[in-house]
């Protein structure tokens, strides 16, 4: 009997153990996700918190389905991030590459590759802004003074070139995310396989191609991954470049859920959006874990 | 030694201070008041004067929050959702007022009548949404044109318009004329005619100030939405033309308050409408480019005869749930007084206390800035005949959200000024059939 108790006791032991972090969970995430679950299922004002015990079905999603300016920021959402992860990871790439080669001054550069992320992207925004400013700007100053142009570009404006130019300012802020990653897998990367490529015979371009660049994947589809769930939630750089406008050209989801949700008070719309893009997250993640996996198994790591 | 002069020669000047008060604050000691104001340069100095109001009353203030006003509009907001509404005093706009509900209380009563007879009445009337003065103006805003002289005093320039136009070359006095003046004084992409703000509430702004100088409304009595009306197409037109005529930088749709400022600052653009507080900033050598050649006159007219005047005013309120109103009102009529308005008046902000604009005035005529008198002058006369506020209801935001992207659409050329405020009249007539207006 008191050997029963003490099995069923250290049975218990490991969900006792895991109570206080499932406790917390719970509350902090499981709670407002039902809490906003259900504010999209009500007419909820920010100013009106009697709203909040309205229950109206699936009105919200219903409205938004039929929306078309909403399915336009989802899909405008999609582009963005598809550009400026591929953007990036490019970039971030070849930084890292010409990094590591570098026997001198490495730390340095490191350290100044790293100032991007440390501005704001209210900052960054500003300073985009006034660049891509089309009369007193410094870019369509620079191109006039050089005779390249003689027309005020509306680099914020025309329906390409603005998305072009937010897409500049998220790269210009965020590519050292991916070149930092990448150079860390870099540094992992064992000598013996280059070494033995060498031997073979190999030039360059094969070590990179066969050797260098699929290990280095599975850091780049993490970096994907982390940088996937924070493009799709931009909004601060694009609030203060654009706002979404002109005419909704640069619209993507958080700029107009964060319109509806604060400045109309519609919460309950608003995370009704809200949960709709969650979607789109969830689905990205799932992509690159997906990729991730095949890029581990490719390499021979464990699963 | 040095050190107890100093603290006696402080001591001094606080008892001075306090007795030299023009008015009694009461006396509320011990009891701290929490207020959440909004922050920003402009609007630091008149914080500075707070200690006064503390030493007179012997109360503390407690400033909980001081943020943009965008951004302590989200705060109040939340705090209305979350029922957090322990604070006493906010700031608080005119176009603002009207989404907060019943959460600021009527200040009639409270602040004395005597108090409320110093301010310019047309202000106190902007400052009262249904028959409740929710708010004591602080200062205001209205916008007002600016132009570059020089251009005006061209004899070729004046020659040459007149052989186009027919007319004599002179600052606007209709909209009209500004339209033609514009395109006569562009030279793009070197120089504009003239810019406007052109996206969010700025350019609903813009829009709906041409549409009543033009005899259009944007509601009817029954508050369904006419702002797609002759008068209003004819009102977006206005905005259509100058962009197509590249009268204006291809950026305007992206301009907000900065860039138009910056922008006549910069000396590329021939006229500006635009707001008083930029008026110190044109006329400093330091900064501008048309530093001693800035005119300004008030708002030109629209085909109504009716000069825009698109207003607002920053504001202090107190919250209902407020646990000392006596004491919050105390702090408003201080915050608000002859002294502490004179001490923004010379920072260029515009009063609401009719008596402050007459003196500040006289104080700029009396040091030789005679610019700086004549912009005040301007500015009061537009403050008092020509300054109206948006419709002040808890949908104009909404509203304003639904019909800014059209107007968007229709100055970059992606529809027609019509099919533009069609939809967006669509939109704005179910935000308010939503809001159970009809």
């Amino acid at each position: 009997m008191i050997r029963a108790l003490t099995t069923r006791r250290t049975e218990m032991a490991p969900f006792l153990l895991l109570l206080p972090a499932v406790a917390t969970m719970l509350f902090v995430v499981a709670l407002p996700l039902i809490f906003s679950l259900w504010t999209s299922l009500t007419p909820y004002k920010l100013t009106k918190p009697n709203t909040l015990y309205d229950f109206i079905g699936l009105t919200n999603y219903v409205r938004i389905f039929g929306d078309w300016d909403f399915w336009e920021a989802f899909l405008r959402t999609i582009g963005f991030l598809t550009v400026a992860l591929n953007v990036e990871f490019a970039l971030g790439l070849g930084i890292a590459l010409l990094i590591n080669k570098i026997t001198w001054g490495q730390r340095g550069l490191r350290t100044i590759m790293m100032f991007p992320m440390m501005f704001s992207p209210i900052l960054v925004g500003f300073q985009f802004k006034f660049l891509f400013n089309d009369h007193i700007g410094v870019v369509n100053n620079a191109l006039q003074s050089l005779g390249l142009t003689n027309r005020a570009i509306p680099w914020l404006v025309d329906a390409k070139l603005a998305m072009f130019s937010i897409t500049l300012a998220e790269v210009w802020m965020s590519t050292s995310i991916f070149a930092i990653l990448l150079l860390a897998g870099l540094f992992a990367m064992p000598r013996d396989p280059l070494e033995a490529a060498k031997v073979d015979g190999c030039n360059a371009w094969q070590v990179f191609r066969h050797i260098t660049l699929p290990f280095l994947m599975p850091f780049a589809y993490i970096a994907m991954a982390i940088r996937s769930l924070d493009v799709a939630r931009a909004y601060d750089l694009v609030a203060v470049m654009t706002d979404g406008g002109p005419a909704g050209r640069t619209e993507l989801l958080w700029t107009l859920i964060a319109r509806v949700g604060y400045d109309e008070a519609k919460m309950g719309q608003a995370n009704a959006m809200a949960y709709v893009s969650t979607i789109l997250s969830i689905l990205f993640t799932w992509y690159f874990y997906r990729k991730l996996v095949a890029a581990r198994r490719y390499m021979g790591g464990a699963e | 030694m040095k050190l107890k002069t100093t603290l006696v020669l402080g001591t001094a000047l606080v008892a001075l201070a306090v007795p030299a008060m023009a008015q009694d604050y009461g006396s509320f000691d011990g009891y701290t008041l929490r207020v959440k104001l909004i922050g920003g340069a402009q609007y630091e100095p008149l914080y500075a004067e707070i200690p006064k109001w503390e030493a007179a009353t012997g109360a503390k203030v407690e400033i909980v929050s001081s943020k943009n006003h965008f951004e302590l509009d989200k705060e109040i907001k939340q705090d209305i959702a979350a029922g957090t509404l322990d604070w006493c005093v906010g700031s608080n706009h005119t176009s603002f007022a009207p989404q907060y509900g019943e959460i600021y209380t009527d200040l009639t009563g409270l602040i004395a009548p005597e108090v409320i007879a110093d301010f310019v009445p047309l202000m106190i009337q902007h400052s009262t949404v249904d028959g409740r003065l929710v708010q004591l103006p602080r200062h205001s805003d209205v916008s007002n044109f600016f132009y570059q002289k020089s251009l005006y005093e061209d004899a070729e320039k004046q020659a040459a318009f007149k052989t186009t136009y027919g007319y004599d070359l002179a600052p606007p006095e209709t909209w009209a004329q500004v339209k033609d003046q514009a395109i006569f004084f562009s030279n793009p992409p070197d120089f504009y005619g003239f810019q406007f703000v052109g996206k969010d509430e700025a350019i609903t702004g813009r829009f709906y100030e041409m549409l009543v100088a033009n005899g259009g409304a944007m509601f009817d009595e029954n508050w369904v939405p006419t702002f797609n009306s002759a008068e209003g197409v004819a009102s977006l037109q206005f905005f259509v033309d100058l962009y197509a005529a590249k009268a204006v930088p291809a950026g305007v749709p992206n301009y907000t308050w900065d860039d138009t400022g910056l922008g006549f600052g910069s000396g590329s653009i021939a006229m500006d409408l635009d707001w008083g507080g930029w008026s110190s900033y044109f006329n400093d050598p330091a900064n501008s480019k048309v530093a001693g050649n800035v005119g300004v006159i008030r708002a030109p007219k629209g085909t109504a005869g009716k000069r825009t005047g698109w207003s607002g005013s920053h504001s202090f309120s107190i919250t209902e749930s407020c646990d000392n109103k006596p004491a919050a009102a105390s702090f408003l009529t201080f915050l608000t007084s002859y002294d502490n308005q004179m001490v923004e008046a010379r920072k260029g902000l515009l009063p609401t206390r009719s008596k402050v604009w007459e003196d500040a005035i006289a104080e700029f005529e009396a040091a030789g800035n005679t610019f700086s008198a004549e912009t005040m002058k301007t500015f009061q006369a537009s403050m008092s005949e020509d300054a109206f506020t948006p419709p002040l209801i808890a949908e104009w935001i909404e509203v304003s959200n639904a019909l800014w992207p059209k107007l968007q659409a229709a100055i970059v050329g992606d529809m027609t000024a019509a099919d533009a405020l069609n939809e967006a009249q669509a939109d704005a007539a179910e935000i308010m059939k939503d809001a159970g207006y009809n």
